[in-house]
């Protein structure tokens, strides 16, 4: 496909993002790969997918489509779509192993919330690692035989990243805002629209930059900014439509959890979802499984004693990865109650910052 | 189905609700073609809420039952609560590795709306693997959606196929993919097609395969 179909397929699949957009699951090659090639795996997300072999323009490899219901890597991995499960599927029935000689796969790193490397390879025989966070990032981290920099083990949410997840809010909301305006009210149809686009990528672009405290200033800001709009749309006519309806959208807007889609919050809007990680220094025994897998290096490695520290816990967005990786169960979520979520029930269940929180069997048990 | 999957306790009703109540007929005949007398030894692929394991031990079977979703089997625990346990063995695994299980040691492979999940290579292993696990004479018994066989019955099962689609993605993600020709296929993994009977204008088959040699 020309590159401009590209393009506009990556902004289309952006704008619907919310909703799953799967492409075949099971083999790809991409370049020429052989029987020694590097075997990668992903989603099958087409978006990711596409950029993916995008990335890996130039080189030859594997890509083993894993299925995980058209969702992207972190969110599927967070919401129990991309689990060890998924992975050994995929490594099991996608022919791969009739194509190479080795049994080593790389997997992206925020695969780690749902995929567990050891599992994998207890089941399936192959051994995983966690590659880079991001797909640009392979080529540097297959040339440099695996071995992560810091920054590609982070998340970074750099204003690229925060335009892609602003128009994924922007364009279906202002869809709505579009069809809704047509019916009740069309004169609002522009500056609704408008309006829309400009607080999302406000949300977006702006929220967390902005001193404490962040919510009256920005809540100030979308509201002087909404009047005006209303002013404009009615030219000085009856707003007694679209001003309920602005004040019911800013409303949802500013205390919208956004769930998982930026990497600021963690979706802690509601006290009774704000986990944290206790870490148990006693079970530790070094394996820096944590460490290798946490997107915002919360951990530093004590390497004289073999253990790791919880150093920058306020960073921690709970994705849960440490949780699920972590060898000897040295880490688990808890509440500011005490109730603790033990590392097989977030293996098991997905409990972390966007899979189910509570479940019916091996529901957290009270410490007290 | 997978959109169903994601409020496991939900899954039954709104299975029910989609297929305008076919699919508990579908299951009824699969547990008569899997286990038509009792003492039989049944493996089930992608048990999910239980239904269909329900059936099976009541009508004698001694289950395997394996499922992915460690959700799902909370719901069959829960439904099976007050089965007696020696006929019935749980497995949390993917249907792929169904091919560490012994060989040759069933009566009978069944699976409901389980195929229709997978992807085309994923069901291509599972099926071959099916093969293995059934003793000579014994019977593969798979229910699913499919894709009507005639040409008017396709055109109005792609009209409400957009709607339904459109449902599913709006309440939780994904949808299944019916298969586009379930009998050939259960042919292609080395089986002998016994029997197909269809529900719901064609788009709900059953495939009866037996393993000859």
């Amino acid at each position: 496909m020309s590159t401009w179909g590209e393009r506009l397929r990556d902004l289309l699949q952006s704008a619907f993002r919310l909703a799953p957009w799967p492409t075949e699951a099971g083999l790809r090659a991409v370049g020429s790969p052989d029987a020694s090639s590097p075997v990668l795996i992903t989603g099958n997300y087409d978006l990711t997918v596409r950029r993916v072999v995008r990335a890996l323009d130039g080189l030859d490899a594997w890509l083993v489509i894993a299925p995980s219901q058209g969702i992207n890597v972190w969110c599927a991995a967070a919401g129990g779509h991309l689990s060890t499960h998924q992975v050994v599927t995929a490594l099991k029935t996608s022919g791969v192993a009739e194509q190479v000689k080795h049994r080593r796969a790389v997997l992206p790193q925020l695969a780690a919330t749902g995929v567990r490397s050891v599992e994998v390879s207890r089941r399936c025989g192959w051994q995983v690692r966690f590659g880079p966070v991001r797909a640009e990032d392979i080529p540097e981290y297959l040339a440099r035989d695996g071995r992560k920099t810091d920054a590609m083990r982070r998340v970074r949410f750099d204003t690229t990243d925060r335009i892609e997840m602003a128009w994924m809010w922007a364009a279906p909301t202002a869809l709505v805002v579009a069809l809704a305006a047509a019916l009740l009210h069309p004169p609002w149809i522009l500056t609704g629209v408008a309006l829309t686009l400009a607080l999302s990528f406000a949300v977006f672009l702006v929220y967390d930059r902005l001193p404490e405290p962040r919510r009256p200033i920005f809540g100030g800001v979308a509201v002087a900014l909404t009047l005006v709009g209303v002013s404009i749309a009615d030219g000085g006519g009856p707003a007694w439509i679209t001003a309920p309806l602005t004040t019911a959208f800013l409303t949802a807007l500013l205390t919208f959890d956004h769930p998982g889609s930026t990497p600021i919050e963690g979706g802690a809007h509601f006290t009774e979802r704000a986990w944290r990680i206790a870490f148990d220094r006693e079970r530790c025994r070094g394996v820096y499984a944590c460490w290798e897998v946490c997107p915002e290096a919360c951990f530093d490695k004590l390497e004289s004693e073999r253990k790791v520290a919880l150093a920058r816990e306020d960073r921690c967005i709970r994705c849960g990865a440490c949780v699920v990786q972590c060898p000897t169960d040295a880490l688990a979520f808890e509440d500011a109650s005490g109730a603790r979520i033990e590392p097989d029930v977030v293996r098991r269940f997905k409990l972390n910052l966007l899979g189910r929180r509570v479940v019916d069997a091996g529901a957290p048990e009270r410490a007290d | 189905m997978r959109w169903l999957e994601s409020a496991p306790e939900r899954y039954d009703a709104g299975m029910r609700w989609i297929t305008l109540g076919c699919s508990a007929q579908v299951q009824a005949a699969a547990a008569e073609a899997a286990a038509p007398t009792a003492g039989l030894a049944v493996l089930e692929i992608g048990c999910g809420t239980g239904a269909l394991t329900e059936r099976l031990l009541q009508r004698g079977a001694r289950v395997t039952a394996v499922d992915q979703s460690a959700a799902m089997l909370e719901q069959a625990r829960s439904r099976l609560a007050g089965v007696a346990c020696d006929a019935l063995r749980w497995s949390e695994h993917t249907a792929a590795e169904i091919d560490s299980l012994p060989e040759a040691a069933f009566d009978a492979v069944v699976a409901s709306f389980a195929l229709s999940e997978m992807s085309p290579s994923e069901r291509r292993y599972v099926l071959a693997q099916t093969r293995g696990r059934l003793r000579v004479g014994g019977r593969l018994v798979v229910g699913d959606e499919v894709v009507p066989g005639h040409l008017l019955q396709r055109l109005v099962f792609s009209g409400l196929r957009i709607p339904q689609a459109a449902v599913a993605w709006l309440v939780a993600g994904s949808v299944s993919k019916p298969i586009p020709d379930l009998a050939a296929e259960v042919g292609e993994a080395g089986l002998v097609v016994r029997s197909e009977r269809r529900w719901l204008g064609g788009s709900l088959a059953l495939v009866v395969g037996e393993r000859r040699a």
